[in-house]
């Protein structure tokens, strides 16, 4: 009976206590890993607001927005979306790459095996999340860029769809930065090549259709209503 | 009566001439059908009233494949008696040339200003190769301010249609005055007169393998001349008539060019043009008379369309280069009837300052900041025919002179937005 409630014990022991002794043991090893993480993570956020702070201070005194605006870069950025200047857009970078490379160390340091294979890997795979980044905001301004360009040009003509031509200018640029920066990225590689090439060619094809054959009438009255000059005769001024 | 050196033993024979009096230089490309007429009223000019000078035809050309080399050497004045001439006449050498470097008629003028400077000349002048209105006059005119009144620069003074030479009423010409302070009426004429001194200078700028070359020669002969304190005077020359443009011609590409090039040259010179006040005349030399100018139509409610159409869609392209209220101003304009549409004096020449001050500051791609400009400048010349359509010329001369008056009086808040402050008081 001693024996076997002895038994009855050491089965309970290993069932229930061992697993939470080994729970504990590991949780001992894994809190002061976890706290260490957690106070990596807010020194990380607390130099990130002091990094954006001094780095701002020295961009300022540096002169570089007066600079940005001569070499015509706060140009492009406003082009972009960018209304602020490049000083503090610079030291927002600062900020945020401080708080992303203390998050990675805190995780690395919490010494998961999957959290580890998961950083090795995302470093491998941050280069193409680079260039894709970098072709997205290339198509972001080149399309704000060429979108303009078109509509200017389109008010200069004459154009009353101008702001039509030049939005859709502005997309197809940034759409065909997206596939270029999704097929950098390895995702569904061909399928948005396809895709793309499926939906751009079926534009140009229903145009050339609508335009060219199936909605001759329609089409005719339509340039001779938006794109066409009133009628009248030309100007004969020399503006010279 | 005349010889003619053609390209390929030109360099010898400038060494042969040695020395001359006077050059005239006539820039070409493509012109086979004009430049006959022009050659012969240069040939008239130099004989009529520089019969015992040593005088020079050069005609730089930019590779013409039509023949506009072979007209410029056959074309002569078969007899001079038809001119009413019998005096003994000295014999004129014409050379044709290519020029080199980047296409554009400021690489035909350095062509001509090099031979110029080879041939050591006193007075020079240049004409345009498409002109059919000029006459032997034109070289006396041209030519005689600086030989006999000791002037380095002569500017041309037409006789024109109201409506014509739009962007230099309503753009150059009260830009130039109010920025270097002389009443040069035609700065962008392109035909000049200048002296062999001038022509050194011109030489010496390093401007050659710029915009200069292509397009910008004729506003940045007249403001390097008036910047640098060369003796400038300008002559009454008659009509303007010339080949009919082409009729392709892109409006905004022009205003690009001319507008662009008059700033350019207000970042070189803002150091001179800061401390000017006002203007001052600068002599004139002709005999003023009116002359019958063919009537120009235009359609203005094509023109209003074009102004409207450009602030309903590049709003955002000017929201951060004009200010609020005169955005707001061109706005209200779109709906307005016609007979209230009106763009005045104050409204434009605050745009062209901002323009300029967009410009300097590169608030925007230079390129799209100059061709937005159209819509606003058709708007501008919509106005001012409607303004001055039952205007004589005297009457439409004293509007430009109100304008230029405007540009003058707000040229203190332009020196402030430049960056200028305080350089007036």
């Amino acid at each position: 009976m001693g024996l076997e409630g002895g038994r009855g014990m050491n089965i309970i022991e290993r069932i229930m206590v061992e697993p939470f002794e080994r729970f504990y043991e590991k949780l001992l090893v894994f809190l002061p890993n976890l706290i260490t993480s957690l106070i990596l993570l807010v020194i990380g956020v607390l130099l990130g607001i002091f990094v954006k702070w001094i780095f701002h201070r020295i961009f300022r005194t540096m002169n570089l927005d007066v600079l940005s605006q001569r070499s015509g870069m706060r140009d492009a950025l406003s082009r972009s979306g960018f209304r602020e200047p490049l000083s503090i857009i610079l030291s927002r970078i600062l900020k945020w790459l401080t708080i992303i490379t203390f998050i990675i160390v805190a995780m690395q340091n919490l010494s998961i095996p999957t959290v580890e294979h998961l950083i090795d890997r995302m470093f491998l795979y941050l280069p193409n999340i680079f260039i894709a980044a970098l072709i997205l905001i290339l198509g972001y301004i080149l399309g704000n860029f060429f979108g303009r360009a078109a509509i200017i040009a389109s008010v200069n003509a004459g154009i009353t769809r101008a702001g039509f031509i030049g939005k859709a200018i502005k997309a197809t640029v940034f759409l065909l930065s997206c596939t270029m920066a999704l097929e950098q990225l390895g995702i569904g590689k061909e399928t948005i090549i396809i895709a793309f090439a499926i939906v751009f060619g079926g534009v140009v094809f229903a145009f050339s259709i609508a335009f060219g054959f199936g909605g001759k009438d329609i089409a005719k009255n339509y340039l001779r209503k938006k794109m066409k000059e009133p009628e009248g005769g030309d100007d004969e001024i020399d503006h010279l | 009566m005349e010889s003619v050196i053609r390209q390929d033993n030109i360099e010898d024979c400038i060494k042969s001439i040695n020395n001359a009096d006077i050059l005239v230089g006539i820039p070409s490309y493509n012109n086979a059908k004009t430049i006959g007429h022009v050659v012969r009223a240069v040939q008239g000019g130099f004989a009529k009233y520089f019969p015992e000078k040593k005088t020079v035809l050069v005609n730089s050309d930019g590779g013409s494949t039509d023949g506009t080399m072979d007209v410029v050497q056959d074309a002569t004045i078969d007899s001079l008696q038809s001119i009413l001439l019998s005096h003994k006449v000295n014999p004129f050498v014409k050379i044709t040339t290519p020029y080199r470097g980047i296409p554009g008629k400021g690489s035909a003028f350095r062509r001509i200003f090099e031979i110029a400077d080879s041939l050591q000349v006193k007075a020079c002048a240049v004409v345009d190769s498409d002109l059919r209105s000029i006459t032997p006059e034109w070289i006396e005119l041209l030519i005689k301010p600086v030989l006999e009144g000791g002037f380095d620069y002569v500017a041309p003074l037409y006789q024109r249609h109201k409506y014509d030479g739009t962007i230099t009423n309503s753009i150059i010409y009260p830009l130039t005055r109010a920025l270097y302070g002389k009443r040069v009426r035609q700065p962008i004429g392109g035909d000049f007169g200048f002296s062999g001194r001038l022509a050194k200078f011109y030489l010496s700028e390093n401007v050659w393998e710029t915009d200069v070359a292509r397009y910008g020669i004729d506003i940045w002969m007249t403001t390097t001349a008036i910047a640098n304190n060369f003796k400038v005077c300008q002559s009454y020359l008659g009509a303007k008539i010339h080949d009919p443009k082409d009729p392709g011609a892109d409006l905004s590409a022009m205003l690009y060019q001319v507008v662009g090039s008059a700033f350019d040259l207000m970042e070189t010179y803002s150091d001179i043009w800061k401390n000017i006040k006002g203007s001052e005349p600068v002599p004139t030399f002709g005999f003023r008379y009116d002359v019958g100018l063919e009537p120009v139509s235009v359609n203005i409610e094509r023109m209003i369309d074009r102004f409207c159409l450009g602030v309903q869609e590049l709003g955002f392209v000017w929201k951060d280069v004009l200010p609020g209220s005169l955005f707001d101003f061109f706005r209200d304009l779109t709906a307005v009837s016609l007979e209230n549409y009106a763009i005045p004096d104050e409204a434009w020449v605050d745009t062209i300052y901002c323009f300029t001050i967009a410009a300097h500051k590169k608030t925007l791609n230079r390129e799209h900041l100059l061709r937005s400009l159209t819509p606003l400048y058709i708007g501008r010349v919509a106005s001012f025919i409607m303004e001055t359509k039952d205007s004589t010329a005297s009457e439409v001369e004293h509007k430009i002179e109100t304008l230029c008056t405007v540009f003058e009086n707000k040229k203190k808040a332009l020196l402030n937005d430049w960056g200028w402050k305080g350089v007036e008081e």
